[in-house]
């Protein structure tokens, strides 16, 4: 709705209570009245009297117009006047109580030092006194005030209007002027209030308004007495205050979407252990011991603690056995024993696969994995990754390139391509790129592979297992249009209550 | 998965380099090839092409390696790439047996007659550097010396010698000890502690008394390569036999490319070798296996094909093909690998997607069920989600509660101090979230359900569900409303609360939850001074319950 069509629609009926009472407060002649005046007539505090006026000026029932006004007001020697008399009128006083040289005068204590020479030019030239052989002497003018004297008694605390002052009085005030500190002079704005022609138009009706009920009340509803009342309309148009809903995070909005997308291709979703062996997490995975990836510098080991490895004998041999002959290394248990946060989720997969070593099945598993980073706004320490593995007797490279395609698909994502790539426990492995429209350009995704036999035999996994997983956070920032991905984890409201649910 | 890809070597190509290396493609076509063979273009600027390669390649060290890669998939040139050794070099490395418990390898090599330019010695320096940070592992397994060969009087002695031993060390122009060079030269201070409490340290010496080799950390001036050098004398010495000899072949292919010709030096500790030994695997693969793994139905014909372009020799015995894998290629072991080496000389782009049909009916696990009702219930009271790292500091967790000295979980050598111990409770990171929200309209209701970890003998990690409520008016009262709510909307039950102290919460305000008579959590109103710790200005009133007890037993 535009503002326009707004104002012509505006009538009696979708009026404020408070914009009727304004209304009819207002002179029907159209003639200007301040805001406390109206306040008053309206019997209205001032907020809402403001408030009203706003509404009705927008609906243009009303106009406004600036006035200003200037306002004298005394100053600090300005007081002192109003309290104790001007300096020549006290030394007219000095003098009537019997001191007639300037020394007599200062030591009555009646003017300062600093007040002596206005007070006897003052004095003079109100023909106040008179210099015979040295001494002051009081005139019979000295009785009469003086046009200051007359001027500052009228400013009160409140101040004096300047607008429409005579020229005598303007003559008064250029003379104070030249003495500083008497008076302040202010210029202030004000609004001034009137009742607008279309507001004039609107007021009879709002008379006839008056006997509809704003409220249906239950006591109207129960009684049956809502069958003899009329009811006002509404300004349904308005905007109404915010209000925020509870809501799911973000990136729990995108887990949940993935594992919807997992369980609709026939994968059932595991669980498992953020503290990992160094067994399942590295050395099942066919990660040699001196692999930089296991340095503390990129992974978090627990401070101090070790773990009896949950792993069978006979799988703790044969891992044991794959590593001396595939890497020449050492392979020592107690890398094994070491206790860390999990680097990714294929331990999880991994050892339910171990576990329940199926001829078939479809599995997945989402959750947080940690790396040693220096946090930024590309990298965080801890984030989720979703993995999701399939094995099947004759599971085949282009299988896995299908599920993944499929995958990415049921995500709204079209274009696919693979690079081959390398990741120490699979064989074949592939990158999957994809084409981010609004980005326009293709950006790394899930990352792929076979699991390799090193992998699958020492624990006694008979069939091929494909494997594929990637972060989820990096999807989430293409989605949000992020640029930070801490934002994620700062629950700012401003963002969360900002987010759509539906991405359209 | 997506262990490897943050950290990866790169490989600077001139593009100039590269037309002449690969003739007759165009460079666009070429660069489009790359990722094909496993390469990443991180960039390219000035001419020159930035390209990453993954660890299991060293050979993609160099221009030379990457565009070996490159002719086999565009089809210049297929097979083993052609290398030669030329013969024995005579020359002799004596080893002391003295080395044995130092640093116990060695090994080496001979090129003659061969050219350098700025280019092909920039290329040499890039390749050493990632063999000693990946094979090498930071040269603790692994490291190589490459010497002007001229001015080295052989047989050179592999030897060890104490601290106060003194030599020229390269770009030095005077003596200095091997003390010094390890407290105060660039790579003394880096890879020193890899020689640290040995007590000697080893020395590569000629029989005219020069030192050429100060491994890991520095060559000898003596024997400084410039592009005035026609033959080199590479040593590669290591703890580990296998990094040496597999570092040795790369350098030799990659020298050969570059024109040189390589002998053979001989090692001498007790029996005699000859070193590079250049002999290359032979991996068989059943055709059958290599087409289940694709998904493919190659013949062997075919197989042979693909793998010539991948820069391999093959030829076909019954059902098997008989795979020749030259030496530098340290990436093959295993059958799997010929089929991936089959599947790259085909073209990854030429391999077709197929969807095999689901052989079993997907579900969610019951933990995500319960998550989901207790998201609804919450979300439903008009809750906010929010997501927090279960790595915090102690200054969060404890510190602003005003409890000191307690046990956490912590782990070692983190980056950051905000995330140094693992959390035991949701609360405190829903507090620090708030703190980020003062100045936004109220109420603010947040929740998050996540792990906590506690450590009462082993290590034990429980699913969490916390909320906390803050506004001018945030009591107890509320907070108590939410969360008999979600136990009663969720689980059907009655939460009981019994008056019980806690340090989060204001004394009297505070109270532990009990359901089916067990003790699952806490609630309470949060205590002035945690509110001021993390700078918040509203009343907050937080609960917490442990869902493990309700969720094991299903």
């Amino acid at each position: 709705m535009s503002n326009e069509s707004r104002n012509n629609n505006s009538n009696a009926a979708t009026l404020h209570p408070i914009e009727k009472s304004l209304l009819k407060a207002l002179p029907s002649d159209g003639t200007s009245i301040t805001v406390d005046r109206l306040a008053e007539r309206a019997s209205l505090s001032i907020d809402q009297t403001r408030r009203g006026i706003e509404w009705l000026k927008f609906k243009n029932l009303v106009s406004v117009s600036e006035t200003s006004t200037s306002t004298i007001s005394l100053g600090p020697l300005g007081h002192k006047a109003a309290r104790s008399g001007l300096p020549e009128r006290r030394l007219v006083k000095a003098i009537k109580e019997g001191n007639s040289t300037m020394a007599e005068v200062l030591a009555s204590g009646m003017l300062d030092n600093d007040e002596i020479n206005a007070a006897i030019s003052g004095a003079r030239r109100n023909h106040w006194i008179q210099l015979t052989e040295g001494k002051m002497v009081a005139t019979p003018l000295a009785d009469v005030q003086s046009p200051e004297e007359i001027f500052l008694s009228r400013i009160t605390d409140i101040g004096l209007d300047s607008t429409n002052l005579s020229v005598e009085n303007k003559k008064v005030i250029e003379n104070l002027k030249k003495r500083p500190e008497y008076l302040v002079m202010k210029e202030v704005k004000y609004p001034q209030i009137s009742i607008s022609e279309i507001g004039k138009m609107i007021l009879p009706m709002i008379e006839r308004e008056k006997s509809k009920e704003r409220k249906l009340t239950s006591e109207l509803i129960t009684s049956g007495k809502w069958k003899e009342v009329e009811f006002s309309a509404l300004d349904v148009e308005a905007p109404a205050p915010a209000v925020y809903p509870g809501r799911r995070h973000p990136l729990v909005d995108i887990i949940e979407e993935v594992k919807e997308i997992f369980v609709g291709l026939g994968f059932s979703e595991i669980d498992g252990p953020v503290v990992q062996s160094g067994f399942w997490n590295f050395d099942a995975l066919f990660t040699p011991q001196d692999h930089p990836a296991r340095e503390m510098q990129d992974t978090f080991y627990i401070s101090g603690q070790r773990q009896q490895i949950p792993a069978t004998s006979e799988q703790k041999r044969k891992v044991a056995e794959v590593h001396k002959k595939g890497w020449s290394t050492k392979w020592n248990i107690k890398e094994a024993e070491s206790m860390v946060l999990r680097t990714h989720t294929t331990p999880v997969t991994l050892r339910h696969l171990a576990m329940i070593k199926p001829e078939v099945g479809r599995y997945f598993s989402v959750g947080r994995v940690f790396r040693n980073e220096k946090v930024s706004y590309k990298h965080l320490v801890e984030f989720h990754q979703v993995e999701g593995v399939a094995t099947a007797p004759l599971a085949s490279l282009r299988d896995l390139m299908g599920l993944q395609k499929e995958f990415y698909a049921k995500m709204g994502i079209k274009k696919v391509k693979f690079w081959p790539t390398f990741f120490p426990y699979t064989e074949p492995s592939l990158q999957s790129m994809v084409y981010n429209e609004k980005l326009e350009k293709w950006v790394e995704l899930f990352g792929m592979g076979i699991f390799r036999p090193e992998v699958t035999e020492p624990l006694g996994i008979k069939n091929r297992v494909l494997a594929w997983g990637g972060g989820l956070e990096r999807i989430a920032m293409f989605r949000f249009r992020l640029h930070d991905v801490r934002e994620l984890y700062g629950n700012r409201l401003a963002w969360l209550r900002s987010v759509p649910r539906c991405q359209l | 998965m997506a262990q490897e890809r943050a950290k990866m070597p790169v490989v600077n190509i001139k593009v100039e380099r590269l037309k002449r290396l690969v003739p007759g493609v165009k460079v666009n076509k070429v660069l489009n090839a790359m990722p094909f063979v496993a390469l990443d273009i991180e960039g390219i600027d000035n001419n020159i092409i930035r390209v990453e390669y993954n660890p299991n390649r060293p050979d993609f060290s160099s221009d030379y390696g990457i565009v070996r890669a490159l002719r086999g998939l565009l089809g210049i040139e297929t097979g083993a790439p052609k290398f030669k050794l030329a013969g024995k070099s005579g020359l002799e490395i004596e080893v002391d047996q003295a080395v044995k418990r130092i640093r116990p390898y060695v090994a080496g090599l001979v090129a003659r007659n061969g050219k350098l330019n700025d280019e092909t010695i920039k290329q040499l320096i890039s390749m050493q550097e990632d063999l000693h940070n990946g094979l090498g592992r930071r040269r603790k397994k692994a490291s190589i010396g490459i010497h002007n060969l001229d001015g080295i009087k052989f047989p050179v002695t592999y030897k060890t010698v104490s601290g106060d031993y003194t030599f020229e060390p390269l770009g030095e122009s005077s003596n200095q000890s091997i003390d010094r060079i390890l407290k105060e030269s660039e790579t003394g201070k880096q890879y020193g502690r890899i020689l640290k409490g040995l007590g000697r340290y080893p020395v590569i010496v000629d029989s005219a008394g020069a030192t050429i080799s100060f491994p890991p950390i520095i060559n000898g001036n003596v024997t400084k390569v410039d592009k005035n050098c026609r033959n080199l004398f590479v040593e590669v010495t290591a703890t580990d036999q296998k990094a040496a000899e597999d570092a040795l072949a790369i350098i030799a292919v990659t020298l050969y490319d570059a024109g040189f010709e390589i002998r053979t030096v001989t090692i001498d500790s007790g029996k005699k070798v000859e070193t590079p030994q250049m002999k290359p695997k032979v991996i068989s693969a059943d055709i059958g296996y290599v087409n289940s793994i694709l998904g493919m139905a190659f013949d062997a014909k075919q197989a042979i094909d693909y793998l010539k372009k991948s820069r391999l020799d093959a030829k076909a015995s019954g059902k098997k093909i008989i795979c020749t894998v030259p030496r530098y290629r340290i990436d093959i072991n295993h059958p799997i690998d010929i089929a991936e080496e089959v599947a790259i000389g085909y073209g990854i782009f030429n391999l077709e997607p197929t969807f095999p049909a689901s052989p079993t009916a997907g579900q969610k696990n019951l933990l995500s069920t319960y998550f989901c009702a207790i998201r609804e219930a919450l979300t439903g009271l008009g809750m906010i989600e929010a997501l927090s790292f279960s790595l915090t500091s102690r200054e969060v967790q404890y510190n602003a509660f005003g409890i000191t000295g307690k046990d956490a979980l912590a782990v070692d050598g983190s980056k950051s101090l905000e995330h140094e111990i693992l959390r035991d409770s949701l609360i405190p990171a829903l507090l620090q979230s708030l703190s980020r929200n003062v100045h936004e309209e109220y109420p603010q209701r947040l929740f998050e359900i996540g792990k906590t970890f506690h450590k009462n003998g082993a290590l034990t990690e429980r699913w969490n569900v916390g909320g906390v409520i803050t506004h001018v008016d945030a009591g107890y009262t509320e907070i108590r409303s939410v969360m008999q709510a979600l136990i009663k909307s969720c689980f059907g039950r009655d939460a009981i609360t019994k008056a019980a102290q806690n340090t989060m919460f204001m004394e009297g305000r505070s109270a532990e939850i009990v359901i089916d008579g067990m003790l699952m959590g806490t609630i309470g109103e949060v205590t002035p001074l945690a509110l001021e710790n993390f700078k918040l200005r509203m009343p907050v009133a937080a609960f917490e319950i442990d869902l493990s007890h309700i969720i094991k037993d299903k």
